[in-house]
């Protein structure tokens, strides 16, 4: 029987392997505009992305935090990316959307201006970020080129990381 | 191996759990030493030990419990009086004990630990007459014995009671043997439990010794001891007198014939039942959610059928709710009585430490508490009461000088009061001196002079919490580092709790603790302050009452207010928590009275919304340790509400300046130069397609901006949003989801909002209808149909038109 069985068996088993190659060499992204620059984060880390729905303001922080909003149960921080980056706040429309994060244990909810799409990128093209940027310190992890289009790619770390 | 790990977790354990209760038993059993009862549950646990250590291999322990046996053994026929140098010897070697258990527990081997000095006194004490010679292992003296045993008894009358006794040990003995340790883990549980079955039997036991020691020579009694004693199977009798002992296992028999009922128990991981705690603290968020939508169904279809049947389902389930959170809640609750039983002990040690006379009275052992409350609140209560020891109860000569009884007392007490727990703790002692805390805190700089002044004597008491703080001359053994005080205050106030004190001068103090009964799941109020809602722990409220706002005063910049004799300081919510100021304040203001220990404050809210059931939760890791926020809960309508730190507050309050009230009244006038007609803003709130038309036609000649909304909501949010500056607003009356006169009467809550002029388009005419425009605070009210030039000419007046843009 063998022989061809093998070879069909061998077969698969090299389009498995060269499946897992590559697919890492891809790094699937979502890109999300704030005020006139598009961002993304890896895939893996959000969470769900939902509608605006009502929050509680918190007192005693930065601006930045709008407060804290009920996901199913779960009181989860609501952060106005906006603001974080320095610009100022706007209401929220129709296409504002909440990006909620995970890592670990660590949940937050993130304001965005609008989706633009899932991205699928090769590693190759991802660059680091500009070096007058202190790399230890910058919440960007690189900055992704894709037809024509530059992406900046953000540590999910760093903006689940309290800062003040 | 992985059995005998289980064995040894299992040994470890239950052997913890009965030295917990061993401390407690032997500082009784010093005052009572004739309470036979108290002797046998010692003695047991000795055995136990004895046993389940011998069958582990554990030597060491073996060796000491076996001596402690000894001992305990002679005290419990009456041969050894149990004198105070008794007491120590023994306490010394619980404490051995304790600390081989640890090691084994640690270490999984009990090697290290000298026990060699300990037995040598254990010997002293019980080697007196000599019978029972110290056996260095324990397998064979005492299979010796048992030869030895039959022996004697056969012979001699006069040394009777020793046969109860070494009965005892043969009994071990063949159980040993018989390696029932695994039975026998079982049958301790209900060794334990039976213990209570087991005490009517032990008192006619011990009735035969002291008799048969004064009348030897009545024989008759026990004669059917001594005959099977030598039979092989000589278990049976003996199992008498040592049923106490915990022989269950062997005789299932005697567990039946027993009238007590057998309380059965689970060991359930601790994590288990937080999470169904957890599950319990959703389901009455459901709850709440629940019944609010009933609430607003019932709103909606008043009269409705179906709305009884709903109205039914919704209470069934609060209250099932309601009954299953109790009933989890309870599988929380452990008794106090935990935390209590080594009090005696170490009011024991601290007397004679302290070379003083101390009586512990304690009462409400089985009072229930949540069992992270029960694990928080030893260490508070360590530090109270040697507190007391050491600074409330004075010497037996001083005690006597002052007119008092030599013995002083310490009463423990808790009780349940409401939804809390109190637990008390008074001293007969000599008092707090406020005017002495005063100056010791003077001294140390923890206050200054004015502060001092201003104290009340109740104030001066809780000095003592200040960290630093001491009355001590010197730091000794006991107290005096300034440091437990404080400790207690921070534990119970994490536990949101309030600690209390009353004391007077040559009477004594007391001291109150008042703890929640859970901690996961709170009654909370509900207060406003504009549009946001907190919620405040019930347990720090003490009253809320309805001030006008000339009953608050100014003292040194800061609000006050009188509250029955008492002055009270006032802060208001939005000033610690920055709220913004959009809503009009009202006349009238709420003020709710918090109350942290003997501290007061007053926090001004602008409503009450009400008391609710809360389940706390935490913010997370990225908000956590926000000043004045404890958490959040989950509101009926799926909002979340901030749950106040009302010690945090307390803080914060006293670095806020009285702005409270005396805000200045800035009525946002919107009076932006106009330069060009489009300046002019206009909202027309209709929620016909056509009659908004019409409007916009009569007033587009103006070149005014026009802005439209469909409904009352939409005009509102549009409002709020702050994206224009409106000049005016025409409204429809008749309207979905809000109409014209609650419109007007939503936007006139607003400070800014109170000079824009609201018109009213409407085609009701009637006078009422007018009035309630009017009411509702409508400036002018314009009757379908109107002209166009009607409409644009009352727009003109209303906004100030200036008719140079026409």
């Amino acid at each position: 029987m063998s022989d061809k069985l093998k070879q069909i068996i061998n077969k698969q088993n090299q389009k498995a392997t060269e499946e897992v190659d590559h697919s890492d060499e891809i790094v699937q992204l979502v890109g999300f505009i704030i005020g006139e620059e598009e961002y993304a984060v890896p895939i893996l880390s959000i969470q769900e992305i939902i509608k605006p729905i009502g929050w509680t303001r918190v007192p005693q922080t930065p601006q930045y935090i709008l407060g804290v909003f009920n996901l199913r149960g779960s009181v989860i921080p609501l952060i106005d990316l906006r603001v974080k980056f320095g610009l100022s706040a706007k209401n929220h429309n129709e296409e504002t959307r909440f990006f909620v994060l995970k890592q670990g244990d660590e949940v937050a909810g993130f304001v965005i201006d609008r989706l633009t799409m899932a991205i699928r990128i090769n590693k190759g093209d991802i660059g680091p970020a500009p070096d007058t940027i202190d790399s230890d310190d910058s919440m960007i992890e690189g900055v992704g080129k894709q037809e024509g289009r530059i992406l900046t790619i953000l540590k999910v770390n760093k903006l689940l990381e309290r800062d003040f | 191996m992985d059995e005998f790990q289980e064995i040894l977790q299992d040994f470890l354990i239950e052997s913890f759990e009965l030295i917990e209760q061993l401390d407690h038993d032997l500082v009784e059993l010093e005052s009572t030493p004739e309470d036979l009862e108290l002797l046998n549950g010692i003695f047991r646990v000795a055995h136990t030990v004895k046993g389940a250590s011998s069958f582990l291999n554990f030597d060491v322990l073996t060796h000491l419990t076996h001596h402690m046996e000894d001992v305990l053994n002679k005290a419990r026929h009456g041969d050894l009086l149990i004198t105070p140098d008794v007491m120590d010897v023994i306490l010394e070697s619980v404490d051995l004990m304790k600390a081989l258990l640890e090691t084994i527990r640690d270490t999984s081997a009990d090697s290290g630990i000298d026990v060699a000095d300990c037995v040598a006194k254990l010997d002293k004490c019980s080697g007196g007459d000599g019978k029972v010679d110290t056996p260095v292992v324990v397998e064979t003296p005492v299979v010796k014995e048992v030869s030895e045993v039959v022996e004697v008894e056969a012979e001699d009358e006069d040394e009777l009671d020793y046969d109860s006794m070494d009965a005892d040990e043969i009994e071990a003995e063949i159980e040993r043997l018989l390696n029932t340790r695994q039975e026998e883990d079982k049958a301790k549980r209900a060794a334990k439990i039976a213990s209570g079955e087991a005490v009517p039997s032990a008192p006619s036991v011990i009735d035969e010794t002291p008799k048969e020691e004064s009348k030897p020579q009545e024989t008759p009694k026990e004669e059917p001891k001594p005959t099977p004693t030598q039979a092989p199977v000589p278990v049976k009798p003996t199992s008498a007198p040592s049923k106490d002992t915990k022989d269950d296992a062997k005789a299932a028999a005697p567990v039946k014939k027993a009238p007590a009922p057998v309380e059965q128990t689970i060991r359930v991981d601790v994590k288990r039942l937080d999470h169904l705690m957890n599950l319990i603290g959703e389901l009455v968020l459901a709850k709440n959610r629940l019944i609010k939508i009933n609430d607003d169904v019932e709103e909606r279809y008043e009269g409705e059928e179906f709305l009884e049947e709903l109205n039914q389902v919704v209470s069934i389930v609060s209250l099932v709710t309601t009954d299953l959170q109790i009933a989890v809640m309870k599988t929380r609750m452990l008794p106090i009585g935990k935390v209590f039983n080594k009090f005696p002990r170490m009011i024991r040690d601290l007397t004679r430490e302290l070379n003083k006379q101390i009586e512990l009275e304690i009462s409400g052992e089985d009072t229930e508490l949540d069992k992270s409350i029960v694990e928080v609140i030893g260490d508070p209560l360590v530090h109270i009461i040697r507190n007391s020891c050491d600074h409330g109860i004075e010497m037996p000569a001083d005690r006597v000088a002052a007119g008092k009884e030599e013995m002083g007392t310490i009463k423990l007490k808790a009780y349940n009061e409401g939804n809390a727990i109190v637990i008390q703790i008074d001293d007969d002692g000599k008092g707090l001196d406020a005017d002495m805390l005063k100056n010791k805190s003077l001294e140390k700089g923890i206050i200054t002079e004015k502060e001092a002044d201003s104290m009340s004597d109740k104030e001066a008491f809780t000095l003592i919490f200040k960290p630093g703080f001491s009355t001590a001359a010197q730091v000794t053994n006991v107290s005096g580092r300034g440091v437990g005080m404080d400790v207690v205050k921070t534990n119970i106030e994490k536990l949101n709790g309030i600690i209390d004190i009353e004391s007077e001068i040559g009477v004594g103090t007391s001291l109150k603790l008042k703890i929640p009964l859970t901690l996961a799941i709170i009654q909370a109020l509900l207060v406003g302050v504009q549009e946001e809602h907190y919620a405040i722990p019930l347990a720090s409220v003490l009253e809320t009452v309805r001030i006008s706002q000339d009953e608050i005063y100014t003292v040194e910049n800061r609000s006050v207010m009188r509250l029955r004799d008492e002055v009270l300081s006032l802060v208001h919510i939005g000033d610690i928590f920055e709220v913004e100021r959009i809503l009009d304040s009202s006349e009238h203001a709420y003020v709710v009275v918090l109350g942290l220990g003997s501290s007061k404050l007053g926090l001004i809210v602008d409503t009450l919304i009400g008391q609710e059931e809360i389940v706390i939760k935490s913010l997370g890791e990225y908000l956590k340790g926000i000043e004045g926020i404890a958490g959040a809960t989950i509101r009926g309508d799926g909002g979340v509400t901030l749950i106040v730190d009302v010690a945090a507050l307390m803080q914060m309050a006293r670095g806020v300046k009285a702005s409270v009230v005396n805000e200045v009244n800035n009525s946002a006038k919107l009076t932006n130069e106009k330069s060009k007609a489009s300046d002019y803003k206009v909202m027309i709130v209709d929620d016909s397609k056509t009659d908004r038309m019409i409007m916009r036609k009569a007033l587009e000649p103006l070149g005014i901006t026009l802005v439209e909304a469909n409904d009352g909501q939409e005009a509102l949010n549009t409002l709020k949003s702050g994206e224009h500056n409106f000049d005016a607003m025409l409204i429809d009356i008749e309207m979905p989801r809000m109409d014209g006169y609650s419109l007007a009467g939503e936007i006139k809550k607003y400070n800014k909002y109170k000079n824009l002029p609201l018109i009213a388009v409407t085609s009701r005419t009637g006078k009422a209808d007018r009035m309630r425009g009017v009411e509702s605070g409508m400036v002018e009210y314009i009757t379908k149909p109107y002209s166009a030039d009607y409409l644009s000419s009352v727009v003109q007046r209303n906004v100030n038109f200036k008719s140079e843009f026409l």
